[in-house]
């Protein structure tokens, strides 16, 4: 009598088991697939650069210095090896391209010229996405960290080596650099 | 555990249950009804069988509920996107286009969880909705009027309150709540107006149809309008931007609301109800029970209250040169932020720097910092005086009367060689009761009607034709409005001019005279001198 009730709690623990490690595992992995998101939007975004600073080289020639720094944190942010730097280098690139819009609010010409306006509404859009695809995954990180540290899911977790997440951080680079919107004020 | 914006939990529907229950008593009620009169009185079924017979009422009656249930509300995405003649974004327009981007943001940010379509709804009028069904399809409609008239981040925070409404589930409810009477009611309108043309209109179709619509308010009790905080609240957890939000329902308040030809019974779809009544402005138990929506005012209050944060993260993003000179500025005077066309808040400014900005208008918005309440620029006395300081071409008299809407004073103009009041930033028109005959009577010496302005014209009477009948019919007062008299400072009402020229205006009974916003003046004379009448397609 006495063995078929231990057997049958440990039973429950064995289920209770399955149960929070596939929890834990399903969250992981929509952790990581938010990532490859953030990852497919940057990569959308070096490609519109190009051909945005092609349009708009033209008729901004007194401004080649903003049109160069957005080349080089581009080609710095395509090359970035960690995820870290790879971070830093994207909020560079986001500065820099602020910097070039608020730029080409002064020049007429370029605001009628369809070209630029769709391709600044495209990139518009990928910076929305960006920063969208960053809060989803931050949320989903918050949400797996959660179910990692609560008790009793802390033991499961400890057991079966399931590593905490980092959250996406952009606060510290983008107080380091000047904010984009106030260059209107010179 | 804190909620994604995609996982908001999903809501119990039960609600979707009571309106299947009542629909099954509806139809039981009805059945016993005509059964006892038949039976009883034509058939002589003796009395002692009844109750076998509720019992196989009862049955058809669930038989009959389902299959009515099913049929209205399976397939009702579909049926409503046929009804408003609502088509796929075009890929080669641009502001469609910009549209068509904000959805994939919007896919983004819920992690592709749901497929939400977008369509366009071929109107003038100013109108977004969102419909979802138990097929599992789901789709926002904006109008053709509200997506020109609309800035980016203003589009983003409709579309974001939409996609709340889906996602949380409490689009389906309302969808299966409009669709179980409205579908049929507004086929029935529409197929009641091409059978009786040109003859009296209680046909026993019209007749049928207003009782469902009355059927279909009834289920309306059962939806709350705290939801629409709630969409308000995840829009702006999306989007950051409270005040675009806050702008954009001012905006609707404003203009024609309607979704075009949208038939009745589906007005808890739209962001903002399209026939607006004095109930929905109002708080308290009764509005709270019968009304899908809550007062524009309180959401837009709430919104300017949240604006504060994204203050404090502007705050934080300012270099350490700028907070440096920033600091400099505060020795000096006061310091603002504002709001600039594209719905972002720049700042800090100095009161001379603000002077500077070309964008600065009085209905900017604006906010000495962190802790103080955002208002419009002309109610911060200090900045008010950079509008009267400001050199306004040629001079002109400047009048006792304030824009109702900017505050700014008003200067005298000429026109059509009579004397009114405009304003130089909004565009709009005071006159006095008395002058507007002898402005209509002069229409076309100076001013011949522009294409734009009789388009304009055209458009908004079809609308407002539609919106008056049915305010004859359902006896609903028109909404209550924001503007105030210039003269008296008693709030002014907000409707037609006449019955025959359906243009709105706000008007002062005491003191006699009528507000025109922007084109409004120039729409009443086109209206008269073309001899523009509601075109329904009867």
């Amino acid at each position: 009598m006495v063995a078929w009730i231990i057997l049958a709690v440990l039973g429950l623990i064995l289920v209770w088991l399955i149960l929070v490690y596939n929890g834990l595992v399903t969250l992981r992995n929509d952790v990581q697939g938010s990532w490859k998101q953030i990852d497919v939007q940057l990569k959308r975004r070096h490609d519109l650069i190009p051909n945005l600073v092609a349009t708009v080289k033209g008729a901004m020639e007194f401004e080649q210095d903003t049109l160069e720094k957005v080349i080089s944190a581009r080609s710095r942010a395509v090359l970035a090896p960690t995820p870290a730097t790879k971070a830093e280098a994207e909020n560079v690139l986001t500065q820099a391209l602020g910097k070039l819009f608020a730029v080409m609010e002064n020049y007429p010409a370029l605001k009628s010229n369809q070209n630029v306006m769709q391709l600044q509404e495209e990139l518009t859009s990928t910076e929305n996405r960006i920063s969208f695809a960053r809060q989803l995954y931050n949320d989903l990180v918050a949400n797996y960290r959660t179910k990692l540290q609560v008790f009793p899911n802390n033991i499961v977790s400890s057991m079966m080596n399931f590593r905490t997440e980092e959250y996406f951080g952009a606060e510290e680079a983008d107080r380091a650099t000047p904010a984009v919107d106030l260059s209107l004020r010179k | 555990m804190p909620l994604t914006f995609i996982d908001i939990e999903r809501q119990k529907n039960w609600r979707i249950w009571v309106f299947f229950l009542f629909l099954m008593l509806l139809y039981f009620v009805i059945g016993v009804i005509f059964a006892a009169v038949v039976a009883l009185l034509v058939l002589h079924v003796p009395l002692h069988d009844f109750p076998r017979f509720l019992l196989f009422l009862g049955m058809m009656a669930l038989l009959v509920a389902g299959l009515h249930f099913w049929f209205s509300a399976y397939d009702a995405v579909n049926a409503v996107v046929r009804h408003l003649d609502a088509r796929e974004p075009d890929r080669t327009d641009d502001i469609h286009k910009m549209f068509m981007n904000i959805m994939e943001e919007m896919h983004v940010v819920t992690g592709n969880r749901r497929k939400i379509r977008a369509v366009v709804i071929p109107s003038l009028s100013m109108n977004a909705l969102a419909v979802a069904d138990l097929k599992g399809e789901a789709v926002i409609g904006i109008t053709e009027g509200l997506l020109s008239r609309l800035t980016r981040p203003q589009l983003e925070t409709v579309i974001a309150h939409e996609a709340h409404h889906i996602l949380s589930g409490d689009c389906l409810e309302t969808t299966v709540a409009s669709s179980l009477f409205g579908t049929f009611a507004s086929t029935m309108e529409k197929f009641s107006d091409a059978s009786s043309r040109g003859r009296a209109s209680s046909t026993p179709a019209s007749l049928l149809s207003s009782s469902l619509l009355q059927l279909s308010y009834l289920l309306n009790m059962f939806i709350s309008r705290e939801r629409e905080y709630r969409a308000d609240a995840a829009a702006v957890r999306m989007t950051r931007n409270p005040i675009a939000l806050a702008e954009t329902l001012y905006l609707l308040s404003r203009s024609w609301r309607g979704a075009g030809f949208i038939g009745s019974g589906f007005e808890m779809l739209c962001i903002v109800n399209p026939q607006a009544t004095a109930l929905d402005e109002t708080e308290g138990f009764w509005a709270d029970l019968l009304s899908t929506h809550p007062p524009l005012r309180k959401r837009m209050d709430i919104l300017l209250a949240m604006a504060h944060t994204s203050i404090a993260e502007l705050d934080a993003k300012a270099d350490s040169r700028d907070k440096a000179k920033a600091a400099a500025d505060a020795r000096t005077g006061p310091q603002y932020y504002a709001m600039n066309p594209q719905q972002q808040w720049q700042g800090p400014f100095g009161l001379s720097e603000l002077g500077a900005l070309p964008w600065l208008s009085p209905l900017t918005w604006v906010t000495s910092g962190e802790k103080e309440p955002v208002v419009r620029a002309w109610k911060q006395p200090l900045i008010n005086v950079i509008f009267a300081a400001r050199p306004a071409g040629q001079p002109q008299e400047a009048s006792n009367y304030n824009c109702p809407s900017c505050g700014q004073p008003l200067v005298v103009e000429t026109y059509e060689s009579t004397q009114v009041y405009e304003c130089r930033y909004c565009a709009g028109t005071l006159v006095e009761n008395s002058k507007i005959a002898r402005i209509i009577a002069r229409t076309d010496r100076e001013r011949p009607c522009s294409d734009r302005i009789n388009a304009l014209a055209r458009a908004a009477v079809n609308e407002n034709q539609i919106r008056h009948t049915r305010q004859m019919l359902t006896g609903k007062k028109a909404p209550v409005t924001l503007l105030s008299c210039p003269k008296c400072k008693n709030p002014m009402s907000r409707g037609f001019y006449s019955l025959a020229h359906l243009i709105e205006v706000d008007r002062c009974s005491f003191c006699e005279l009528t507000w025109f916003d922007r084109d409004e003046l120039e729409m009443l004379q086109c209206l008269i001198e073309n001899k523009i009448v509601p075109d329904l397609g009867l």
